[in-house]
């Protein structure tokens, strides 16, 4: 039991790793804020930067830059209107116009005391339910993950703002682009016109680059003549009354981020998608509507990304099995630094568990710090003139997208992204559920096709699947419930009873 | 005009001066190495352990970049593009060798110079505990007396499973469900909960997996136990006549392009042999469920070629490919 909380007070009382954990939160915020700059990325450069250190410090490292860079995401989501990261897309949807009506500062507190109360949340629940969640995240067959992306899809009703059609018409061209590349069982590759570099597909944050931020660069320039928002940056701590009124809902969100982050095969953009929708559905007051500068909008997505941090270690830790891709890149560290991550991990060094949860909870602590200081200076960011701020973003977008593959033919793509984005979002096209259709439209077809070959291709049994399988009847229930309660079907069905 | 005559002049000596000196001070810069998968696998691991011993001994630093995409295609066209100066290293996994046979590529390693052959992955049948099979002997009697009912995973045509399928029905007959996931994690991870029925990985993938009593093994692809692994048997053992095919695994090397000088290759045949004899990454490699093979020269042609040979017909043979590997100038083993 000593051992126990010796290992967990670790990072705490060390001042080597304790510098390096800070370090890391504030180095992980900068990358995630920079579109492109991916936190897998990072982490994967500090492997062979890392080789001949301590174990421990590496970890500490690896886990400050992953906590701030899940959260970096967000500040330029608030402020300019393009996430960081995948997974605060919809951040972007109450931050920005936060940040229009003059309160980035606000939105900017408010998501890093969310994203903390989140991560904290995460690491509880890591911490105390580890074996149990991993357990239950195995449960989750093909078929499960075949119906987790069918509730996915029908987010496009809260991602598509005013054209439910335009929505429907965005997710099915995401879904087309997110196709591109080899085929998984074959190795025959599909729409890639003969073109060797599209072998590999379109990577999703290139895509997300040039929609979000070329796009939103370019849109700006309607706006070039409109004198920006003078930022008010006198309340910028958000009051401990709001942050109590918002306290059921993060919890929810929370434990939505963790669940989900736990699944192998689902993470944090997801995670916060599936809140977003949450929060939605179930504020019946939000502070202003959703879309237009709501609170809640920016609660639910900053909780449940950061929750997941704590959800993707709990695979990892107790059965060798990444959460995400960042902690797939945190499991080769281990086997290189001659650990063994598996099931035997946590009983064999048990200090590398206590250690990383109480390195977890630290690092959430430097991120209250880092994220609550320097606010004013980055909410100016938005009175900066577009004149200089958009051929930045231009510079920043090119620079991230290269340096996710190295690869110029992925910048090329990103600026045609870009472009295309732009004349979409003159016609009142969204951005969210094109990326939905990108994200989703793998994991479809991928468990899709894992599901019926399980079966030997045998769609009533296929069918059967979903209704005889405990888990799976509840994932087909609560889809059933959202399209009867979401779509004329309902009012229809009683119409037709009642005459009937 | 004479001012164009004169930088050209200045351009060519400059040039040539940089030929001449590039061989003999290798390396005088940075060095760049291109990894064909992503990073956290294998391929990427493997490397990044060997990397720090080579840089040791070149004295230089080699910047890794993962590039996956396309089974590797992607990765090794981006090496064969660079100039050839011994500055562009290529870390690869065997599927290059079936590019051509699989419609992926129209090059193979044949057309890069091998610097060395690092070593090979062990191959190992699991299943999760569960499971009524103790041996693949078991496994392969009931599938024959219930064809098409078992749930194999795979990781997609030309992956590690679907060429040990194949190997096994070149022999024998086994016919299952092949349930296809993005890679031997996600694989591993529905093995664990009980979605398929049992999955040929490589060693390093499930070793701790086996070794914590999460999965069993039910064979080892090689004619003997190993001792990392007591109790779990031979292949040979469930199907004597698959020896043919053996010793077999995925294996991982380091490449250059093919017009690079060659005392600049020497130079890197000799770090590299040095790097994977070190102790540091023998201690590595054995740990991490792989055997040290360190090749280069004719050694490693030959276990190009032979690799090759075994792998493409004993897939035409199981009728996992359509094109003949006689088509494409591959002996038969």
């Amino acid at each position: 039991m000593s051992d126990t909380v010796a290992y967990l007070l670790m990072a705490w009382l060390d001042p080597g790793l304790l510098l390096l954990t800070g370090l890391g939160v504030l180095a992980g915020i900068y990358v995630g804020a920079i579109p492109g700059l991916s936190v897998t990325m990072a982490v994967s450069i500090l492997i062979s930067f890392t080789f001949s250190w301590n174990i421990n410090n590496a970890l500490a490292l690896m886990v400050g830059i992953y906590v701030g860079g899940v959260y970096g995401g967000s500040r330029t989501a608030i402020l300019l209107n393009i996430p960081g990261t995948p997974a605060a897309i919809t951040t972007a949807f109450d931050g920005y116009p936060l940040a229009l009506k003059g309160e980035a500062g606000r939105a900017i507190g408010l998501s890093t005391v969310m994203s903390v109360i989140g991560g904290l949340i995460g690491v509880a629940v890591l911490a105390g339910t580890a074996p149990y969640l991993a357990d239950m995240a195995l449960e989750f067959a093909p078929r499960d993950y075949f119906l987790i992306a069918i509730l996915g899809l029908l987010l496009v009703s809260s991602l598509s703002g005013k054209s439910l059609a335009r929505g429907i018409f965005s997710v099915a061209l995401g879904a087309v682009v997110g196709l591109v590349g080899m085929d998984m069982v074959t190795a025959q590759p599909r729409l890639t016109m003969g073109s060797m570099e599209l072998l590999g597909g379109i990577h999703y944050v290139v895509i997300m680059i040039g929609l979000f931020g070329v796009a939103e660069a370019i849109y700006q320039l309607h706006n070039l003549a409109k004198i920006p928002v003078k930022q008010k940056v006198s309340k910028i701590v958000p009051p401990l009354n709001m942050v109590l009124k918002f306290l059921p809902l993060s919890v929810r969100t929370s434990i939505i981020g963790v669940v989900v982050g736990a699944l192998p095969g689902a993470g944090g953009d997801i995670a916060s998608l599936f809140a977003y929708d949450h929060a939605k559905r179930t504020t019946k007051n939000p502070s202003t509507p959703f879309g237009e500068g709501a609170y809640e909008g920016l609660v639910a997505p900053e909780t449940a990304n950061s929750a997941a941090v704590g959800g993707a270690y709990v695979p990892m830790l107790t059965l060798g099995m990444p959460g995400d891709a960042v902690t797939a890149v945190i499991i080769g560290a281990l086997v290189i630094h001659g650990l063994n991550p598996g099931p035997m991990l946590m009983i064999e060094t048990p200090h590398i568990f206590w250690f990383t949860v109480g390195n977890l909870a630290l690092a959430n602590i430097f991120l209250l710090v880092f994220g609550l200081t320097g606010i004013k200076l980055f909410s100016k960011v938005v009175e900066v003139p577009k004149a200089i701020l958009i051929p930045l973003i231009l510079v920043l977008c090119v620079v991230g997208t290269y340096s996710l593959n190295s690869n110029m033919t992925e910048v090329y793509w990103m600026l045609g992204f870009g472009i295309l984005g732009y004349w979409l979002k003159v016609f009142g096209f969204q951005m969210g559920p094109i990326i939905l259709g990108v994200i989703l439209g793998p994991l479809l077809d991928e468990s899709y096709r894992q599901a019926m070959s399980s079966v030997g291709n045998q769609a009533g049994d296929f069918l059967l699947g979903l209704v005889t399988n405990p888990l799976s009847l509840v994932l087909t229930s609560v889809i059933t419930l959202v399209l009867l309660s979401n779509t004329p079907l309902k009012p229809w069905l009683i119409a037709r009873f009642k005459r009937g | 005009m004479t001012k164009p005559v004169l930088t050209r002049l200045a351009i060519a000596v400059g040039a040539l001066s940089i030929v001449g000196s590039a061989a003999a001070d290798y390396p005088e810069r940075n060095i760049q190495g291109t990894i064909q998968w992503g990073a956290g696998g294998a391929t990427d691991n493997v490397i990044r352990s060997l990397t720090p011993h080579v840089e040791e001994i070149l004295d230089t630093t080699i910047i890794l970049t993962n590039r996956p995409g396309g089974t590797g295609v992607i990765g090794m066209s981006h090496v064969m593009r660079q100039r050839p100066d011994g500055y562009n290293l290529l870390f690869g996994a065997e599927n290059p060798q079936l590019y051509p046979l699989m419609g992926l590529a129209d090059f193979t390693y044949d057309d890069m110079h091998t610097v060395n052959i690092i070593g090979q992955g062990l191959v190992v049948i699991a299943t999760h505990p569960n499971s009524p099979f103790d041996n693949f002997e078991e496994l392969l009697a009931y599938a024959n007396e219930n064809p098409g009912e078992l749930r194999m995973g795979g990781t997609g045509a030309g992956g590690l499973p679907s060429t040990i399928h194949a190997m096994i029905n070149a022999v024998g007959d086994l016919d299952v469900r092949t349930v296809t996931f993005g890679g031997d994690g996600p694989g591993v991870t529905a093995l664990l909960g009980e979605h398929i029925d049992f999955m040929p990985l490589s060693l390093s993938a499930v070793a701790e997996q086996i070794r914590g009593g999460r999965l069993k093994g039910l064979a080892v692809l090689g004619a003997e136990e190993l001792d990392s692994l007591p109790g779990v048997p031979p292949i040979t053992e469930a199907l004597p006549e698959i020896e043919s095919f053996l010793p077999w695994g995925p294996f991982w090397g380091v490449f250059v392009h093919k017009d690079t000088p060659d005392d600049i290759k020497a130079t890197l045949e000799d770090a590299y042999e040095q790097a994977v004899a070190s102790e540091g990454f023998q201690e590595f490699l054995v740990n991490f469920g792989g055997e040290t093979l360190n090749l280069s020269g004719e050694e490693a042609q030959q276990y190009l070629d032979s690799w090759q040979s075994v792998t493409a017909w004993s897939m035409f043979d199981a009728d996992a490919v359509e094109t003949s590997p006689e088509e494409l100038g591959i002996p038969r083993p």
